[in-house]
């Protein structure tokens, strides 16, 4: 019989650090097999380990189209973050998934997609943006508003700036108050006010995606709501803390409702239906 | 009819499974004068008329403190998996009460939820599991509330109901049968079930409480004196939260098992800070909450089996069946 808890060994392909305390990882399968078999869903998340320091949870960031590997995003705050931290290319890790649900993509076609993100919850929405970039006439016109607390803080910026590049596609940046540099050149101010001054077109036709800190999902609602999008457009991904991922060990409810197996994906429309308990 | 062992044959029996290399437990008086489920060495050490229920319950036979789920080994650039679990041991376990027994298959659904548990799976199918029915129950008991009673066979392969000087035998399944096949005589006579306590909650209530009262002072007002122990969910038979952690070095190691506790503020504390479940009023919440709606929800039944182990031992006296009780009669 299978031990559920074992996981695929992977190779770390490619590193990339992003911030003082922010890296990603590109991880290769290292059985041939187990590559070719394994596909999953944006929205996915995987149970990433360190040998020697432990397991953790995370969104698979990437896309779902690159067949070659997965990539990870995490930043160092604990024990099995400094392990994974301290992993070069060429290195083993752990890996187990993909666990949860996904990202309803197919209901999106031929909608308008807003994306909305904020510091390190870029990882989750970039394996969207990634997804609808790569289908790209499968959806109408892309907006994307990403900010951090200071400029320093900000992950993937190189991709930013090469998403602003594609067609239809809007990207603006933005940074908290007194979060700017000198040769700053986006927008100055909260996700939500930026989002709402940018005049981006959204309505009963569009599909939002939001991942932040609460507050920024709550001010964010309330725009959209006042802007005709209905609550069951707008997604969102819970982060509640996890162990085993695949709904035993007991921890990840959000009221009723466990985020490693009916999650982390949820529509602010479920959200509303549930206690705060994330 | 029915089918009769003595007391001396069945601790002759106890001998017999453990000269067969078979792992017996069953309620032992253990250090600090306490008795437990413990692992019998000897027949003698079965403690047979008690009139406590042990402060433990039998799940740590499936589902141990602390597992071993792989070991790694690391060399230069390469790891190294070997699952280390031995081949799960027949096990008997004799003189468990219907509430521990009947909390196993309640885990089942929880191991079993789509991802098997191959571990817990393994130690379930190699156990055979012997309960003898209550004769008396305390304050704390409230079998008869969430469906079970004194004499329940759920999860049990045999149950024995005290009868003058010994058991009447009711096998419940083939496990059971094998076991006593030729250990029993015959008579015409058959052992009194007893009732038990009077239905003390409503189950039912208690979780449409926790689901509409998510947010409530009653908590805070029911659960201030909380020390946060946790030993409400380590006695209980049928939590079954936990923890994996690696043991080891940058060179080997193992990852580990370990039994976790929803009353610890680590639990769900989230890496940036933030804990959806801040108080300990809010944690135990989520103990009754899990038990008497998300569970139920899932899998149609209470997370919970009356045996009343949380509120007994609670040094805060505490427990779920106070705060349910609240809620039934509230």
């Amino acid at each position: 019989m299978d031990n559920i808890y074992k996981p695929d060994l992977m190779e770390v392909i490619e590193t990339q650090q992003h911030t003082s305390d922010v890296k990603s990882m590109k991880l290769r399968f290292r059985d041939p097999n187990r590559a070719k078999e394994f596909s999953f869903r944006v929205g996915q998340f995987g149970i990433f380990s360190a040998f020697g320091y432990g397991e953790s949870t995370f969104n698979i960031c990437s896309s779902s189209n690159r067949k070659d590997y997965i990539e990870f995003c995490f930043r160092r705050v604990g024990r099995v973050t400094e392990g994974l931290w301290k992993l070069e290319e060429g290195d083993t890790m752990g890996f187990r998934g993909p666990y949860g649900n996904a990202y309803p993509t197919e209901e999106w076609k031929g909608k308008n997609l807003v994306f909305l993100g904020g510091g390190i919850a870029m990882p989750p929405i970039r394996c969207a943006i990634w997804y609808a970039l790569e289908n790209r006439k499968d959806f109408g016109d892309i907006s994307i508003v990403y900010g951090a607390r200071r400029r320093s803080d900000m992950v993937f910026t190189k991709e930013l700036d090469e998403w602003t590049k594609r067609e239809r596609t809007r990207v603006i940046q933005c940074v908290d108050p007194g979060g700017e540099t000198p040769d700053w050149k986006g927008e100055v101010g909260f996700v939500p006010a930026v989002f709402e001054n940018a005049k981006i077109p959204a309505d009963a036709n569009s599909i939002v995606l939001v991942v932040g800190p609460p507050i920024m999902i709550k001010v964010t609602m309330k725009l959209l709501a006042e802007m005709g999008v209905p609550a069951k457009n707008v997604y969102t991904s819970l982060e509640n803390r996890m162990k085993c991922g695949v709904g035993k060990c007991g921890r990840c409810n959000a009221g009723p409702v466990y985020v490693c197996k009916e999650g982390p994906v949820f529509s602010i429309e479920q959200l509303n239906s549930i206690p705060l308990d994330y | 009819m029915s089918e009769i062992v003595a007391q001396d044959v069945l601790r002759k029996c106890v001998g017999e499974w453990i000269a067969a290399g078979k792992s017996v437990a069953g309620p032992k008086q253990v250090k600090w004068d306490r008795v437990l489920y413990a692992h019998l060495d000897r027949p003698e050490e079965l403690l047979l008329d008690l009139k406590e229920r042990p402060v433990n319950s039998i799940k740590e036979f499936f589902f141990p403190k602390h597992e071993n789920l792989y070991e790694y080994k690391i060399e230069g650039n390469d790891v190294r998996l070997t699952e280390t679990a031995e081949a799960a041991p027949e096990q008997v376990i004799i003189g468990g009460r219907p509430c521990d027994a009947a909390a196993l298959p309640i885990l089942d659904h929880v191991f079993n939820w789509d991802y098997k548990d191959s571990q817990y799976n393994a130690r379930r199918k190699a156990t055979t599991i012997v309960t003898i029915a209550c004769t008396a129950h305390d304050d704390a008991c409230f079998c008869t509330s969430v469906g079970l009673a004194p004499a329940s066979e759920r999860g049990s392969d045999a149950l024995l109901l005290p009868f003058g000087d010994g058991y009447e035998v009711r096998c419940v399944t083939e496990k059971g049968k094998a076991l006593f096949a030729g250990k029993t005589i015959q008579s015409d006579k058959t052992a009194t079930e007893y009732t038990g306590p009077e239905k003390k909650i409503d189950a039912a209530k208690v979780g449409a409480f926790a689901r509409d009262h998510f947010e409530d002072p009653f908590w805070k007002v029911q659960t201030l004196a909380c020390l946060g122990c946790g030993v409400c969910t380590y006695n209980c038979p049928a939590c079954h939260c936990f923890d994996i952690v690696d043991e080891g070095n940058a060179k080997g190691g193992y990852r580990a098992r370990n039994w976790d506790s929803c009353q610890y503020a680590g639990f769900t504390l989230h890496a940036s800070g933030h804990n959806p479940r801040g108080s300990q009023p809010d944690r135990q919440r989520q103990r009754v909450y899990h038990k008497f709606h998300i569970y139920p929800e899932k899998f149609g039944e209470a997370l919970c089996t009356g045996c009343g182990s949380c509120t007994r031992n609670c040094p805060a006296g505490l427990g779920i069946l106070s705060i349910a009780t609240e809620i039934s009669h509230g």
